[in-house]
């Protein structure tokens, strides 16, 4: 998956567990950016009494680092807080559900947002916003489309936010790629498929139907550039930011185990999760340092970086698929550090090398999501953003239909190496791999506005009935 | 610290930590520094040299007493 549940210590703590980030320069306001960072991921719908939310013991953070040093010059922090309108019943809600502050919904959650700026100050921006409701159903919630609406909340300060249950939008076939690295459409390649099946297979969208917890904020360009300026060239590195999320907890927690003593949360912020690109945690870092990848800042990744250059994957390949990744395995056994690599993930793609594109941010190596603000929304996105020539997708930032297992697979595979090396002929393969899946394999659809990802799924209707 | 109400306390013998429980408030949000009322931790990291670490708001300050350890671990051995 992208980074859900991608370290063994934060595939125990849901609450905290970032999944999805994304960064793009808006559709439909391309004067701003939309961030959005997924938590809670692989939600079932029906899962009452007790529905999902985010942890008010939880310090949910998205940063943008807007001058190449990997530490953030500005943060959004949201700290949430529930309240209980009754305690005398075991239920969610006892009616429908009609708007936010209906007297028949038990359980709401509320949150606030703090701005961070570089020297570390803080703003509250707003503080007890409302969370829409969990999708309970039909019956609880008649118009959940326009209740979920009523729940972005545009600030005096400038930004949008939303925060909320959401349908997620990550398409992947978790189930084909972790049984030892199959891909369904070529199954019949596989070094061991290959004694299994005699034809290519359909992928499976094992995150289909499944909903997450999502933090969205919209904001004016020129508020994330270096210079503050509304309108910069593309060639301008105060063009790129990097952003990534983090969750973090306080150090200590005590039980006091008695209903007369609350419990108690004290200490320093500890960070528990991080995403920056997706599947770097999840592909890239080796099982045994997951957990210190997730608790470090990006300045820190300089210590990942020989994991990039020399990728377990990229190494896998030809194994896994005999015959197919020929050049690859003699790149491989030339042992030269990937540069393609290093530069897409650590340190972003310098000018020069891709026409009329840049999101670079310096010679320190860090795992941001790189995005070049200048670049304007595609009006015909390709799903392959950079490597299907459209500049306004990953990995230039990351937006929600962009198949970044397949790119990345096609990278990792070679496919990205003459940007580094003129004489390397990536294999075949590797412009043609991929997971076989679109946005399309989302049984939900995107929103035209933000917070764009899909109203989540409801639990009356997932999963379905069986047709009478 | 001595406006705080400790209640109780525990401490394990050598080199780790522990935690010394305080009546006190649940979360806090941003801008809390008050100090009258807050929860307050103590954990003994090491022993042997005394060093404490005391948690309190979003804070943590390490300090030494290597009395103040010898008691503590004496107290937790009389149970």
């Amino acid at each position: 998956m992208s980074s859900h549940r991608e370290a063994p210590e934060i595939s125990k703590d849901p609450v905290a567990d970032s999944s999805d980030l994304y960064a793009f320069v808006s559709p439909d306001h391309p004067d701003t950016v939309t961030l959005i960072a997924n938590y809670v991921p692989l939600q079932a719908s029906a899962s009452g009494p007790n529905f999902f939310e985010f942890g008010d013991d939880v310090l949910y953070e998205i940063h943008i680092d807007s001058n190449g040093d990997a530490r953030p010059d500005l943060t959004y922090q949201f700290r949430f807080r529930t309240e209980l309108r009754n305690d005398k019943t075991f239920l969610y809600n006892t009616g429908p559900i009609e708007s936010l502050d209906s007297e028949n919904w038990n359980r709401r959650q509320f949150y606030s947002v703090t701005r961070v700026d570089m020297h570390g100050k803080p703003t509250l921006l707003a503080d007890k916003l409302p969370c829409p409701p969990c999708n309970v159903g039909p019956l609880s919630i008649p118009d959940y489309a326009a209740l979920a609406e009523d729940a972005v909340h545009k600030l005096k300060s400038g930004e949008k936010v939303f925060a909320g249950q959401r349908a997620d939008a990550f398409f992947v076939d978790l189930g084909a790629i972790f049984d030892l690295g199959t891909l369904r459409p070529f199954q019949d390649k596989h070094l061991v498929g290959q004694k299994l099946f005699d034809h290519a297979g359909k992928a499976v969208n094992a995150t289909d139907k499944t909903n997450v917890h999502s933090i969205a904020v919209q904001v004016p360009l020129h508020m994330v550039r270096r210079d503050g300026k509304k309108k910069v060239r593309g060639r301008d590195p105060g063009a790129v930011i990097g952003v990534w999320t983090s969750a973090s907890r306080r150090q200590v927690q005590v039980r006091q185990g008695d209903k007369n003593h609350d419990d108690v949360y004290v200490g320093p912020q500890t960070q528990v999760s991080r995403l920056g690109n997706p599947l770097f945690n999840e592909v890239i870092v080796p099982m045994a340092q997951k957990d210190l990848w997730n608790s470090l800042p990006p300045s820190e990744d300089k210590r990942f970086a020989e994991f990039v250059a020399t990728p377990e994957l990229g190494a896998l390949l030809p194994v896994l698929y005999p015959g197919v990744f020929d050049n690859l395995a003699a790149l491989n056994k030339t042992k030269a550090p990937r540069a393609d690599l290093l530069a897409i993930l650590l340190t972003g793609i310098p000018d020069g090398l891709i026409d009329e594109f840049q999101n670079n941010t310096g010679k320190i190596q860090a795992d941001m999501l790189r995005l070049n603000t200048a670049i304007p929304p595609a009006k015909e996105p390709n799903a392959f953003g950079v490597l299907g020539a459209d500049l306004a997708g990953f990995p230039n930032g990351r937006r929600i239909a962009d198949d970044v297992v397949s790119i990345s697979l096609r990278a990792i595979a070679g496919a990205t190496v003459p940007l580094v090396d003129a004489d390397f002929e990536p294999d075949d393969a590797a412009a043609l791999v991929e997971q076989g899946l679109t946005i399309k394999n989302v049984s939900a659809d995107l929103l035209g506005e933000f917070p764009y990802l899909p109203t989540p799924f409801d639990g009356f209707n997932n999963p379905p009935a069986e047709k009478e | 610290m001595s406006r705080r109400r400790v209640l109780t306390a525990a401490a394990t013998v050598g080199v780790g930590a522990s935690v010394a429980g305080v009546a006190g408030l649940s979360l806090a949000g941003e801008g809390e520094n008050k100090d009258d009322g807050q929860a307050l931790v103590i954990s003994l990291r090491d022993a042997r040299k005394g060093t404490f670490d005391i948690f309190s708001g979003e804070q943590r300050v390490t300090f030494n007493d290597r009395k103040l350890a010898a008691h503590l671990l004496k107290a937790v051995r009389r149970g």
